[in-house]
């Protein structure tokens, strides 16, 4: 197995990877709108305009969580194409090397069509390892823009917890939470992005 | 890869062996073709490490499209995991091998090709004119193991049974059979795991008329060298390392 390949194997395998951490998140802030929800409707009208953040934070986490969900199965097949991306390059360089070692045989002409089928297949998968790769990216680009949106509402939870009396610091770790939430999975997303990007236009 | 035709009649059994190129820390294996007027049968047709000298020794012989069947006697890699690339090569082949180790070998890549299960009690091989039938060796040394007997041409192929452990380059045939004992008892003894088996075998065997015995590993036994073989694996307590 060459580098390039090595690196391949190791790119798309660190995505689950990336990807499952990036569950874990979202499902804590899942958790801290429900935390907020229950504060915001003990502080009453005091967070009154914290109560639709709450709902937003919640809508936010599931979306990301099904999004995360679905870009797993995508990873995992991309995976399964890069296994079987390895096995045509083994095959085809393997069945150059039979004509190679074959050209004084009798029937050497007849490794043609293995080979060229061999060749198709292979140059077919990594046409569909790119194509593949593109469309994860975009996937992973909407998670990121959820991050980035989990951002903006931190920021609006911290101006609307400042209004909320005693129930402030209850509020502010909330929104805490949220922007921490948020950080972690940009910086996982953006690590699976770089990986990825590479094979892009490979 | 050396050649050697072992037997030629209204088919051919051709031996390959001996690959002068081979890594030198993997084990020499030797393969088998029958060969008839249409179609081609490779048996152990050896680790993927050897499938590309393979394939082009085979090509003096047949061509790829006439390869139509393939046997494995049990799952051990220098047996078959090439399957993976016979399985890219082959457009219309057939994968007869013991049925309990069908979802083992698929690990290897079998989309293309038809796995034929053989079940316990062994089965044939039809390849045109030519029948062959599989030979029960459980247990020597694979809990699901068979052998390949030509009534025709009188050879068993003897999978793991018969094999030495020889220096590269050694001679195709057993010259001198004392002088081969020494390589062989160690990979008997240790090997083969079970004196029940090897007795039953050896009785299932003793019925066959057998002019060659041709091993995967090592030297083939040829007339009364085959007997020899017989009487001594039959003395040999095996399934030391307990």
């Amino acid at each position: 197995m060459n580098n390039q390949t090595k690196s391949q194997f190791v790119a798309v395998a660190s995505i689950t990877s990336e990807l499952s951490a990036v569950m874990v998140v979202a499902k804590e802030i899942s958790l801290a709108a429900a935390n907020a929800k229950a504060i915001a409707f003990r502080a009453g009208d005091k967070a009154k305009g914290f109560q639709p953040i709450t709902d937003f934070i919640n809508e936010l986490a599931k979306e990301t969580i099904e999004l995360v969900t679905s870009i797993n199965v995508y990873a995992l097949s991309l995976y399964q194409l890069t296994v079987n991306e390895y096995r045509k390059t083994i095959a085809y360089n393997k069945f150059e090397l039979v004509v190679k070692i074959a050209k004084d045989a009798p029937y050497a002409q007849s490794m043609q069509p293995p080979l060229e089928h061999a060749k198709l297949s292979m140059e077919l998968c990594q046409r569909q390892f790119k194509r593949d790769v593109k469309q994860l990216l975009d996937q992973l680009e909407a998670v990121m823009h959820h991050a980035r949106a989990a951002r903006v509402i931190a920021a609006n939870s911290r101006i609307e917890a400042s209004q909320a009396g005693e129930y402030l610091q209850s509020l502010q770790a909330v929104a805490e939470s949220v922007d921490k939430a948020a950080h972690t999975i940009h910086d996982n997303v953006q690590r699976c992005r770089i990986a990825l990007s590479l094979y892009r236009n490979s | 890869m050396k050649m050697t035709k072992i037997y030629e009649g209204t088919h051919q059994w051709i031996m390959f062996g001996r690959d002068e190129n081979k890594p030198v820390n993997i084990i020499d294996s030797n393969q088998y073709a029958v060969r008839t007027a249409n179609r081609c049968l490779l048996l152990e047709p050896g680790g993927s490490e050897l499938f590309a000298p393979m394939m082009a020794a085979v090509l003096h012989h047949a061509p790829v499209e006439q390869i139509t069947d393939l046997f494995a006697s049990h799952q051990d890699p220098d047996v078959i995991s090439s399957l993976g690339l016979w399985d890219q090569a082959l457009s219309n082949a057939k994968l007869h091998a013991p049925a309990i180790w069908e979802s083992f070998l698929r690990h290897f890549g079998c989309e293309s090709i038809e796995y034929v299960p053989i079940p316990d009690n062994g089965g044939t091989i039809k390849l045109e004119s030519v029948e062959l039938q599989l030979i029960p060796a459980h247990y020597l040394h694979s809990s699901g193991n068979f052998h390949v007997y030509d009534p025709q041409a009188r050879i068993l192929m003897s999978g793991d049974v018969g094999s030495a452990l020889e220096a590269p380059g050694a001679p195709m045939f057993v010259e001198n059979f004392d002088l081969h004992i020494e390589k062989m008892r160690y990979f008997h003894q240790r090997w083969m795991p079970s004196n029940q088996a090897k007795r039953a075998w050896i009785e299932r065997v003793r019925n066959l008329d057998i002019d060659i015995l041709a091993p995967q590993h090592g030297r083939i036994f040829k007339g009364n060298d085959v007997k020899r073989f017989l009487d001594w694996f039959d003395a040999l307590q095996v399934g030391i390392a307990v």
